[in-house]
């Protein structure tokens, strides 16, 4: 097991090397802006002494390393530094909206990764018949719609026209839960059937690579019947596929999460990012951006250690 | 029940029986499957629903029609050589072909195509369409139809050259790492894992939030972040000839690294290398709308279709469709080139077995 | 051979097998017939395209993904396979006819014991209990000599070696005690050392249970081992079949006498040249090598003299392959040094001369992988010339005719095509031809003619030496073939993990008193005589073969 561990702790530490060098990246593209800071944001309403005492105010004069660590030692404790435009700590404005965020992401992959693995699954069993093909111009055709195009279908199909679902997915604090799942229905769907397909594809790659294993054939050269072959001796080798397919999919719910909050004007993390980049806020939108950095590598390291615990070679070393 | 709706089930039970005895048994499938869902369909949405498949039925058999027609045309025009491949390639693949045969006309002579200039206003705000305007007027009074047509050439034109950028860069890095191997290989590899490891769009949106919305700021900023998928491609497909005893051999000969490049990987690498480069062209293409839709993109009064959704999504609240005409133009060249890129993908790994 | 009863259990008729390739259905099985009595080994050989492993599969009634049976009849103890319902042909597999697969290694799942791989059938059969079962697989596993019978189930596959895991599956195909085993090539991935105790195994416990067998291979010699008829396969035809004695004694096809026909070619074995020309071509000197923290060769040292031919022996892993990278400087050994006519080369090629890179040229065994499927002929073979001495024009296309010429292709035909459309053995000759362009005076030939079919391997034998003879050409000759030594070396350096266990003039090391590897080494490469196995069993003793020989020989 010593073997395993190792390969685990060094997946994990690779993990913080690079979160650490995307921290740095994201804090120094802010530093590389022309002028400085107090300048970009104040632009043409800059007069010397406005400029002055943003600068004063952010602690500017001080050199660049040393307000990357004090930045990057308050992110750590979650403390994200103060908005430039409203004057409030950027942490309370993020922490309900990523919560909302993580909520709309987590309501998706309820529905989309059973889905989607099963009928990957089912697909792939199907290969090339004719329900594989038209799965394929389906699935092919949904990964290729921006978010954007399949969320205003679903509002003009199913909002304008029928009314069964709200168009805006406006929270508020006192709705019940299953209020809460109707009202943000579309903006999950809109999200379900870009995953879905992406990880319907997935799936079935995967386990259509497992099945051409020498081994699979001998199972059935073995007499086992196809749900045996499928059960005991595809599925134990499959795990590894599937969490992969499962974490990638994830972290692409992060990134479409932005466009599709846009879309039906949902309060996340996302909407809150596009507003700071218009309005230029930094620490808003540093903040931001580390957050989603640090959940994508998150899972994609899940997905790393998931496939070293499932391997059988790794589990039960010579 | 109505006229329609009887003639819609003969039409359909008639059809499926007759591919079953013809012994079709993937269309007798599909039409059978067809009729028991339009069961479903009939009691639940009533004529309307069963209307509505009909008309996709229509349109995909439109669409199959002209794909056809489309890869005999190419058959009959091209040399041999590629003819023959044309041949086998299934009808979607087909209908790509021709969609994106279509939007480079458009692309190119859009100012021919185009009865209005893109930044003209010839009428009213989201006046509806007449023969003037063949889709209606948008926000500003602008031809619709004139504006999706110059979006061929502005938000394609672009996306072509940030992906065209980034194909050199990660080719280029993939080539030489995979060739020169030791630390250069291990820099750009890590370089690449870093850039990976940030979602693209935020990544987009925070070089764009510092660096402004210029275009070839943009073309740069994109073609950064989606020159590592090339990268590690090439670096995988060029690894896979790199140990064959025919590089071994001209390294022994002497060669030096760019003849390697040039006369001994490439070559071996093509196939792969298209069929990303569509695929990398699907992803510029949605990053980059997503960032206009955004208001970060190409900026206005440029037509530019990411854009265009952002400006007349207010229109869908009344129920018009309007805004889903660019948004259906992005979606329907990346199914385009994704459908080509399918079939070339499976052309490639069918040869390998 | 244990007396057979004469009761028919496999009879295969007027077999017809399509595969899918390109889009269309195409024939690769041209009606076989095949009649198998119980009891019986039926020995199927041919040269790679023949049809021998679909037909195999064809006798448990499958097909692979991709493939059809498109006509003729299967009978399997009175049951018409072409016609049996899948669910009753599955009933079949693993309990009444059991397969055992090239690969063991890919072929046993990664994710179960050996021994939960192996009770799988007979407890999905109900025939045994698990415990039962287990019980028997360890009886089995002692009856197949492998060590510690009663722990190496428990273990994943990946932590066995391969000679075990083939004899591992060969207990699982046993498992059910079915009528009828197919061995699809079980040790054409093995060392010849490793091969010699899974045969052992094979042939023992198919004896002992009277098991039918249909043994499937590319080796003469292995086949004469193991089976009691032997069929020979051309393209998916049936060439002739004859019983063993009478196939090895008196074939009657032409294409089969070719087969038979071994390595006739032998040369004399030439003294090293004295005085003068003493100075050797290639000395390697005392060097040792290493693949980062993993030592592959120790204190490797031995020459090569102009116009000889120096053959390095050894089972896979022996650093053969090593020692020539160390050679041509792709690898820089750690310690040691290598001299070319004297000087010292550098160790990395890097640092080398373009002259020196010319005078040492290779030769390569996959020539798929050696030439580029995307260079015409004439360019492969003209970019050296081209490259070193700097010919262009018609110069050039003179030069290439020429080295056409001398490797006995018409320069006419080949000088516009690419590898991809010629056989093998064009191939392999177009790989000499480029190395000749060079104008070299040491050629490192890697296993070149283990990838090619015999009479094929033989023409590129004489070849080479012609060339020899023409050019003056030293060779350091890379091969596990003994057959291929004795007919074209003059020297012979055996080699073992990494080490050179003994060298010398060809004559002598094939004359007693050999070193206890060498004696192992020759000794266990199957010979045509069907009695072979059986004689050296009786005579080394089934414990001091394989395995068990090779780690006692260990100094």
């Amino acid at each position: 097991m010593g073997d395993i561990l190792s390969l685990v702790a060094k997946r994990l530490g690779y993990g913080v090397i690079t979160l650490l060098v995307i921290s740095i990246l994201i804090f120094f593209a802010v530093e590389a802006l022309p002028g400085d800071i107090a300048e970009a944001v104040l632009g043409q309403s800059a007069t010397p002494e406005t400029v002055a005492a943003m600068r004063e105010q952010l602690g500017l004069d001080r050199p660049a390393v040393i307000r990357y660590m004090e930045w990057l030692a308050g992110a750590v404790q979650l403390d994200f530094g103060v908005s430039l435009i409203t004057g409030d700590p950027v942490s309370s404005a993020i922490s309900q909206r990523f919560a909302n965020t993580l909520f709309l992401a987590a309501y998706a992959a309820v529905i989309a990764v059973p889905i989607s693995i099963i009928l990957g699954v089912i697909v792939a069993l199907l290969r090339n018949s004719i329900f594989d093909r038209v799965a394929n111009v389906l699935t092919l055709t949904s990964i290729s719609s921006p978010e954007f195009f399949l969320g205003y279908i679903l509002i003009l199909y199913l909002a304008v026209k029928t009314s069964m679902f709200p168009a805006i997915a406006s929270l508020r604090g006192d709705m019940s839960f299953v209020d809460l799942l109707y009202r943000t229905f579309l903006p999950a769907l809109t999200l379900v059937l870009v995953v879905t397909a992406h990880m319907m594809r997935m799936t079935r790659a995967a386990i259509i690579n497992l099945l051409a294993s020498p081994y699979i054939e001998m199972a059935r050269l073995k007499g086992a019947p196809p749900w045996k072959v499928i059960v005991r001796h595809a599925l134990p080798n499959a795990w590894a596929p599937i969490i992969n397919v499962v974490a990638l999919n994830l972290a692409y719910l992060i990134t479409g999460v932005v466009l599709v909050e846009v879309v039906f004007v949902y309060p996340g993390i996302g909407q809150l990012l596009v507003d700071a980049v218009s309005k230029r806020d930094f620490p808003v939108v540093q903040a931001c951006c580390l957050i989603f950095a640090a959940t994508f590598i998150l899972l994609n390291l899940a997905a790393d250690v998931g496939a070293i615990l499932t391997n059988p070679r790794l589990r039960h070393p010579k | 029940m109505s006229l329609f709706v009887i003639g819609y089930y003969a039409l359909l039970i008639g059809a499926s029986c007759l591919a079953a005895y013809f012994a079709k048994r993937s269309a007798f499938l599909l039409l059978f499957s067809l009729t028991l869902a339009s069961f479903i369909m009939g009691i639940v949405g009533g004529v309307p629903a069963l209307r509505a498949v009909t008309i996709a039925a229509a349109t995909l058999a439109l669409a199959a029609g002209t794909s056809y027609a489309f890869r005999e045309f190419l058959v009959q025009i091209l040399p041999e050589g590629i003819s023959k491949e044309i041949k086998t390639a299934p009808l979607t693949a087909a209908f790509g072909m021709f969609v994106i045969f279509t939007y480079a006309i458009a692309g190119i002579f859009a100012p021919v195509i185009a009865p209005h200039g893109e930044a003209e206003v010839i009428s009213s705000a989201f006046a509806p369409a007449d023969e003037n305007m063949l889709l209606g007027a948008d926000q500003l009074g602008r031809d619709m139809f004139s504006r999706i047509v110059y979006g061929a050439r502005n938000s394609v034109g672009l996306a072509l050259v940030a992906t065209s950028l980034a194909f050199i860069m990660g080719a280029l890095g993939g080539l030489f790492a995979a060739t020169k191997g030791g630390w250069l290989d291990q820099i750009l590899g890590r370089a690449a894992d870093v850039i990976m490891s940030v979602p693209s769009l935020i990544f987009a949106l925070l070089m764009l939030s510092i660096l402004g919305t210029s275009l070839w700021v943009i073309v740069v900023v994109v073609a950064v972040i989606y020159s590592p998928r090339v990268f590690r491609l090439t670096r995988a497909v060029a690894g896979n000839v790199v140990v064959m005893d025919y590089i071994e051999a001209a390294r022994l000969r002497g060669e030096g690294t760019w003849y390697l490049i040039r006369k001994e990987i490439l070559p071996n690498s093509t196939a792969p290398l298209i069929a990303e480069f569509g695929l990398e062209f699907c992803f510029v293409f949605l990053l980059i709308a997503g960032l206009s839709f955004l208001g970060l993109g190409i900026q206005p009064p440029t037509a530019d279709w990411g854009s265009m959704v952002r400006e007349n999504a207010t229109l869908i609240s009344f129920g018009d469709i309007t805004p889903l005409i660019p948004a259906a133009a992005i979606a329907l060249l990346t199914v385009a080139v994704n459908f080509v890129v399918d079939w070339m993908l499976y052309r490639s790994s069918g040869l390998k077995e | 051979m244990a007396e057979k009863k004469k009761e028919v259990l496999l009879k295969i008729k007027d077999l017809h097998i399509e595969g899918y390739s390109d889009e269309e259905w195409i024939e690769i099985v041209h009606g076989v017939d095949l009649t198998l009595h119980r009891g019986e080994v039926l020995g199927l050989i041919g040269e790679s395209g023949a049809g021998k492993s679909t037909i195999g599969l064809a006798a448990m009634g499958f097909a692979r993904d991709g493939c059809r049976i498109s006509g003729g009849s299967i009978e399997f103890d009175g049951m018409e396979l072409t016609t049996t319902p899948e669910s009753a042909l599955r009933a079949l597999r693993g309990s009444r006819i059991a397969y055992v697969a090239q690969s063991a290694a890919a072929s046993f799942n990664p994710a179960h014991k050996i021994i939960d791989q192996h009770t799988e059938a007979p407890i999905h059969y109900r025939i045994q209990k698990r415990v039962e079962a287990q019980e028997d697989a360890m009886q089995l596993y002692e009856r197949l000599r492998l060590p510690n019978p009663h722990e190496i189930g428990f273990r994943y596959p990946h932590q066995v070696s391969g000679g075990q895991l083939q004899r591992a599956m060969t207990a699982m195909a046993m498992a059910c005690r079915p009528d009828l085993i197919i061995f699809d090539e079980p040790t054409t991935a093995l060392d010849v050392t490793t091969q010699i105790e899974v045969l052992a195994a094979i042939r023992d416990i198919v004896d002992q249970f009277n098991t039918a067998a249909i043994y499937i291979t590319h080796d003469l010699a292995v086949v004469a081992q193991m089976a009691d008829t032997i069929k020979v396969l051309l393209k998916g035809n049936e060439v002739e079949e004859a019983p063993t004695e009478q196939m090895l004694g008196s074939p009657k096809e032409d294409y089969t006498k070719s087969l038979w026909a071994v390595r006739s070619f032998q040369r004399k074995q030439k003294p090293r040249p004295k005085g003068k020309a003493a100075v050797p071509v290639v000395s390697v000197q005392d060097i040792d090598a290493a693949y980062g923290d993993v030592k592959v060769l120790k204190d490797v040292s031995f020459d090569i003299y102009a116009g000889m031919t120096v053959a390095v022996v050894g089972e896979s892993g022996s650093g053969k392959s090593t020692t020539a990278r160390c050679i041509t400087g792709l690898l820089p050994p750690t310690k040691g040094k290598i001299l070319f006519q004297g000087e010292e080369l550098p160790a990395s090629y890097k640092d080398r001369t373009k002259d020196q890179l010319r005078q040492a040229q290779m030769i390569y065994q996959m020539a798929d992988t050696a030439l580029n499927p995307k260079v015409k002929i004439s360019d492969i073979i003209g970019r050296p010339a081209q490259f070193y001495s700097g010919l262009s024009g018609g110069e050039l296309k003179s030069r290439v005719d020429e080295l056409l010429d001398l490797i006995e292709l018409d320069p006419s035909k080949f000088y516009n095509r690419y590898p991809p459309e010629l056989s093998g053995g064009q191939k392999q000759r177009v790989g000499i031809a480029r190395a000749l362009a060079a104008e070299p005076t040491f050629i490192i030939c890697d296993e070149v003619t283990s990838a090619l079919d015999q009479l094929v391997a033989e023409g590129i034998l004489k070849l080479l030496d012609r060339l020899q003879r023409e050019l003056n050409l030293s060779y350091m000759f890379i091969t596990h073939d003994l057959a291929t030594v004795r007919s074209i070396a003059d020297e012979v350096v055996v080699m073992r993990q990494g080490e050179v266990v003994e060298q010398g003039p060809k004559d002598k090391m094939f004359k007693p008193p050999h070193h206890p590897y060498t004696d192992l080494l020759l000794s266990s490469v199957p010979e045509m005589d069907p009695n072979w196995l059986t004689t050296l069993l009786e005579e080394r003793g089934v414990d001091n073969v394989g395995e068990a020989a090779n780690t006692g020989g260990k100094k």
